[in-house]
Order: C-alpha cells, then sequence, then structure tokens
C-alpha cells in the first residue's frame, strides 16, 4: 500500500493505520478460510500474503474473542516442538461472516478504486 | 558472565516464566481455565517465536517486548471479554461499567460512556424525582418559568408552573423507562459492531 512521504507522511500514515486496524477483524477471518492455523500462522499468513503486520499483543485477545462470538472454534494439537499448540478454525457461522465481510469489501473497494482512478491514473492533471 | 550467549534455552525460560507469572497475575480475574489456556497459547507463541528466530540472542526479549506488557495484554483480553459480555446484556450496571473500560481504550469508547452516562444518569434522576413526589407533592414536577424547564424539585415553586399535574407520575415513569431502554440499546449496537476496539497505546500494526 501507498503510503505518502511528503511533509503530511505521519499523518497519512496515522491514517492508513486506522484503515488497516479497521480491517483487522477481516483479515483474521480471511487468514483461517482455507485452513486451520495457530496464532503465529495467522501472523505470518496476513504478513506474507498482505503484508498487514499485527502486533502479537492485539492478535491474541482478538482470536479469543471471535471464538466467544461462535466465529472461530479452537482445539489443542501437540506438536513435534514439544508443546501442544492451539489451532483455530472457523464456524458455519464464521464462514458465513466472513464471506458477508469479502462481498462488502469487494464492492466498497470496487466503488472506491473507480473514485481514486483518475488520481493515480496519471492522464489528468 | 553472560548466560544468554552460553545457553539460551535457559535464558528463555527464566524471562519467559517471569513474563507468564506476571501475566497469570493479571489475568486473576479471569475463570481459571480460561486463564490457562491464554497462559498455553502465549507460551506455546513464545517458544515457537523464538525457535523460528535467527537471532537467537535478542528474540526473546524481542518476542516479549512485541506482545506488550503482562498488564497490557491481560487488560485487552479483559476488555475484549467484557465487551463481549455486556453486548450480549440487559444490565446498565455491566454496560457502564464496560464503558468505563471501553472509554480506556480509544475514542468510540468515550463516546460510549459519555452516552451511558447522560442516558442511564437522567433516567435515575427522574426516578428519584418519582419517589420524592408522593414525599413533596407540591415542589416535585415538570416546571416551567422564568424561561426554563426545570424537571424534578425547585426552590420556588411559586414562581414557575407545573406542566404535568397530576399526570406526572405515569408520564416521567414512562419516560425514564423508554430513556433507560434506549440507551441500553444503543450501548449493545455500539458495543456490537465496534469492529475492532482501538487501542490507545503507541502499539498499532
Amino acid at each position: 500500500m501507498y503510503v505518502a512521504n511528503n511533509s503530511n507522511g505521519e499523518r497519512s500514515q496515522n491514517w492508513e493505520a486506522q484503515l488497516r486496524k479497521g480491517c483487522l477483524e477481516m483479515a483474521i477471518l480471511a487468514s483461517l478460510w482455507p485452513e486451520r492455523l495457530y496464532g503465529l500462522e495467522v501472523l505470518r499468513a496476513l504478513s506474507e500474503k498482505s503484508q498487514l503486520n499485527i502486533a502479537e499483543g492485539t492478535l491474541y485477545p482478538i482470536l479469543s474473542r471471535l471464538k466467544a462470538e461462535g466465529l472461530l472454534q479452537s482445539e489443542w494439537v501437540e506438536s513435534e516442538a514439544g508443546h501442544p499448540r492451539k489451532y483455530y478454525w472457523l464456524t458455519p457461522a464464521g464462514r458465513r461472516r466472513t464471506r458477508e465481510m469479502a462481498t462488502a469489501w469487494k464492492d466498497f473497494a470496487a466503488n472506491l478504486s473507480a473514485l481514486m482512478q483518475p488520481i493515480l491514473g496519471g492522464t489528468q492533471r | 558472565m553472560n548466560t544468554e550467549t552460553t545457553n539460551p534455552a535457559a535464558a528463555t525460560d527464566v524471562r519467559m516464566d517471569a513474563y507468564l507469572n506476571r501475566l497469570a497475575t493479571a489475568l486473576r480475574h479471569m475463570p481459571p481455565a480460561e486463564k490457562q489456556d491464554i497462559l498455553l497459547e502465549i507460551r506455546a507463541h513464545v517458544l515457537d517465536s523464538v525457535a523460528a528466530s535467527s537471532d537467537r540472542k535478542g528474540a526473546v526479549d524481542r518476542v516479549l517486548r512485541l506482545l506488550g506488557t503482562p498488564e497490557e495484554l491481560a487488560q485487552r483480553y479483559d476488555t475484549e471479554r467484557l465487551l463481549t459480555r455486556a453486548s450480549r446484556s440487559f444490565s446498565p450496571w455491566l454496560l457502564l461499567r464496560t464503558s468505563w473500560r471501553w472509554a480506556k481504550a480509544g475514542m468510540k469508547g468515550t463516546v460510549a460512556f459519555f452516552l451511558a452516562l447522560i442516558g442511564y444518569g437522567t433516567a435515575f434522576g427522574i426516578t428519584i424525582a418519582l419517589i420524592l413526589k408522593p414525599i413533596m407533592p407540591s415542589r416535585v414536577g415538570v416546571w416551567w418559568g422564568r424561561g426554563d424547564l426545570n424537571i424534578g424539585m425547585v426552590d420556588h415553586p411559586e414562581q414557575m408552573h407545573e406542566l404535568l399535574g397530576q399526570w406526572f407520575v405515569p408520564v416521567m415513569a414512562v419516560f425514564a423507562f423508554a430513556l433507560a431502554a434506549g440507551t441500553t440499546q444503543a450501548l449493545r449496537w455500539l458495543m456490537r459492531r465496534r469492529g475492532t476496539i482501538q487501542y490507545g497505546s503507541p502499539m498499532s500494526f
């Protein structure tokens, strides 16, 4: 994502941080769409696939809340590392919610992209 | 002699255990099963993160720093848990307490807290007036006079006139109830569609 690097840089970075924060829950749910993951894998999936770097201390309480809301289910699985890991996956309600969010996001992004097109297209000044 | 360089695994355990002990203390209000789950999960996170790191020496400190202090982390769990519970509750006391906690976390929470304070506060004030009405029937009412509207008690009832008369109790009882119920619904709605909580800490992502 583009970050303005001028005198207003700090302000636009703050704005961008807010935007990313708003997408956090959707991104976490989306990362669990293909397969079950444990916390660290969610962090890695987000940073690899979307350059979304979530603070560790933010992720775990949100996972715990999404579970309490019935959108996620979890299970402890023994690992070769010698300690169990807590895997999360989407419940049917969670899959429904994620699909709704993805649809809403797609429409929203398409509309905004149309609005931004002249700015980034570079055909007009 | 620096133990960190000679025995990174042992150093990991000491600092991690200290962190987990503080976290356990900070999570003392949680149900024990939930607390145990959190401690195990954070422990697994630290062990996995350190194991995956190329720079073992600084890894423990870095991983622990990224989690925030144990107290900050515990407060995030607490706030998430309270908000989930309160958004399903109809108890003004729980909603007010939760919005106070939420207010410390950011702007949206502050709005919710003031809404709770004004909504429930006014409903409570009217309830007091309803209780006082049979005790001081000539002083309690909805008063109009000197360009002012007053609900409750006035010092000089002779200079103002009362608008509701015998309707004071039924009308104001319905009004207070509707106000409390409306505030409750508004708070539940805010808490449900909060999306994600905006933390005031600089540890954004």
